[in-house]
């Protein structure tokens, strides 16, 4: 039982992979700022938007289809979110439905709301899930931790990163003890297992917490945190940084 | 005359839910003395060592290399007394084994060239060089069990608290840890195990837990071939003792 869900990818070796997590992390975060100031009719600049996050992917070596199957994974809730918008907007009138009672009018407004909002929450989720398959999950701590997050944040996180899986396993392993000894039994029953297992798994993990803190006190530990970072910038990077930004430049610009 | 590394008076403790853990201990570890700490599961074994480096404070006396045990003492003892826990998936709470390693001489102030070479000396000890740079999550138990020792070794501890180093690790690592541990013969070592081979080959001295009191402490032979005194507490005289 080995999981590796958030950072599967991140062992490969590609230019991409290679670059300074800050720089990764300024530049992944300066296309997001580009991709959502786009006017909402602009769909070319889309387009090469796309183009450009497309191209870092084949960059990267990682296999676009497992990129692709992770984006669709926001598809859902970025759809519900926007497919009331159509009926919603006033505007000019594209076409009417009719459920039941209920009259239903699609505006031309309302459409491009949604292709806009639709394409620059796919593109940002593109770039993120770029940005962390091609990262390792304790650079990109060490990544934003220089550049200014406070240390507490970071710990929280990197102790989430450490203990998700554990607790998971906990978990997996209740489930399979659980699953070998149940013959049958009623949904209900089900239910109560279920909800015994949830229940022992926030006692565990209470109690887990109290350990790892006495653990880190045990070696020391006294409320500042300490880190090391060999993060050395070189010209590759910075020259990474200026292509993404003369880029989105350009695109802006069309 | 030697000098005493630990001086415990009188150590009496209950956990919150009101059973008593240990009673009424009283014992004194030498320098470079090796106590064994023998006793069967829920003995207390565990919740004595803890106490040793003030993770646990029981209501009494505790000396570490002449050091009173008080609040404002904690740092100085805690980077004197090295505690490998029984449980290393709590122990090791870093991303990258690397940064493990290094949260304790960090917490040392040491320089950043320091601790890159303690880490690595650490490491090498504990023959885990080569995963310096995986995550603690993605190794099998015995690995993660010498890599908690190599986080404790690169505090470069005077006083060795183990319990149960050896517990889930392979046949061959044991070895290498049982050698590795009469190697360090000018440390003060506190071993709290089930392996009675390793208390016999480490160990100058063996104390016998049971039911939170000390029952006898003296010469490892002496105890471990001691048949009616082992099995009135669930452990039993090893083969190659009794032939
Ligand atoms: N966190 C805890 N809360 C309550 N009781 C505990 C806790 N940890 C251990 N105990 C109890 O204290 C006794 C001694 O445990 P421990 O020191 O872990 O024994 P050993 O290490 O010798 O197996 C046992 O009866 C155990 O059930
Ligand atoms: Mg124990």
């Amino acid at each position: 039982m080995k999981h590796t869900f958030i950072d599967q990818y991140s062992h490969k070796e590609s230019l991409l992979h290679k670059i300074d997590p800050r720089i990764k992390v300024i530049s992944f975060l300066v296309f997001i700022l580009f991709v959502i100031s786009t006017p909402k009719d602009s769909f070319l600049k889309f387009g090469l938007y796309g183009v450009l996050i497309i191209g870092l992917i084949l960059f990267s070596k990682i296999s676009p289809w497992s990129i692709f199957k992770r984006s669709l994974v926001v598809i859902p809730f970025t759809l519900m979110i926007f497919l009331f918008i159509p009926f919603f907007k006033e505007g000019v009138v594209m076409g009417t439905f009719f459920l039941g009672p209920l009259r239903l009018e699609v505006t031309y407004e309302g459409l491009q709301i949604l292709g806009n909002s639709l394409a620059k929450a796919y593109l940002s989720v593109l770039c993120m899930i770029l940005l962390i398959s091609s990262t390792k999950f304790s650079h990109l701590l060490k990544a934003v931790e220089r550049l200014g997050l406070p240390k507490v944040m970071l710990l929280i996180l990197s102790f989430m990163y450490r203990y998700i899986f554990v607790i998971y396993e906990e978990f997996l392993k209740m489930w399979q003890v659980k699953e070998a000894r149940s013959v049958g039994g009623s949904r209900l029953f089900q239910i109560k297992a279920l909800a015994n297992m949830v229940g022992t798994l926030f006692i565990r993990t209470y109690e887990r917490a109290e350990n790892v803190y006495l653990a880190m006190c045990a070696r020391g530990f006294d409320g500042n945190i300490r880190t090391i970072d060999n993060f050395q910038l070189r010209r590759g990077d910075v020259f990474f940084l200026l292509i993404m930004i003369l880029s989105l430049m350009s695109v802006r610009l069309v | 005359m030697t000098r005493k590394a630990i001086e415990v008076k009188e150590l009496n403790f209950s956990y919150p839910d009101g059973r008593k853990a240990l009673v009424d201990i009283n014992l004194d570890v030498y320098e470079g003395e090796a106590l064994g700490v023998i006793g069967p599961n829920g003995a207390g074994k565990s919740t004595f060592l803890l106490h040793l480096n003030g993770i646990l404070r029981g209501n009494s006396k505790i000396k570490i290399l002449g050091i009173e045990m008080e609040n404002k003492s904690l740092p100085q003892i805690r980077s004197r007394a090295g505690l490998l826990f029984q449980d290393s998936e709590n122990q090791l709470f870093m991303p990258t084994v690397f940064e493990d390693v290094a949260f304790g001489p960090l917490n040392m102030d040491l320089s950043k060239d320091e601790v890159e070479v303690v880490v690595k000396e650490a490491l090498k000890e504990v023959d885990m060089l080569d995963y310096i740079y995986h995550h603690p999550h993605h190794l099998s138990f015995g690995e993660k069990r010498r890599i908690a020792l190599a986080t404790v070794l690169a505090m470069k501890p005077k006083i060795l608290l183990l319990d149960e180093p050896t517990s889930n690790v392979d046949p061959k690592h044991r070895r290498d840890l049982i050698n590795f541990l009469k190697e360090l013969d000018n440390l003060t070592k506190v071993i709290a195990t089930h392996d009675l081979e390793l208390v016999f080959e480490v160990c100058s001295r063996v104390a016998l837990l049971d039911q939170g009191r000390l029952i006898t402490s003296g010469n490892p032979l002496e105890i471990l071939k001691d048949k009616t005194l082992l099995a009135a507490h669930s452990l039993e005289v090893p083969r190659w003792l009794s032939s």
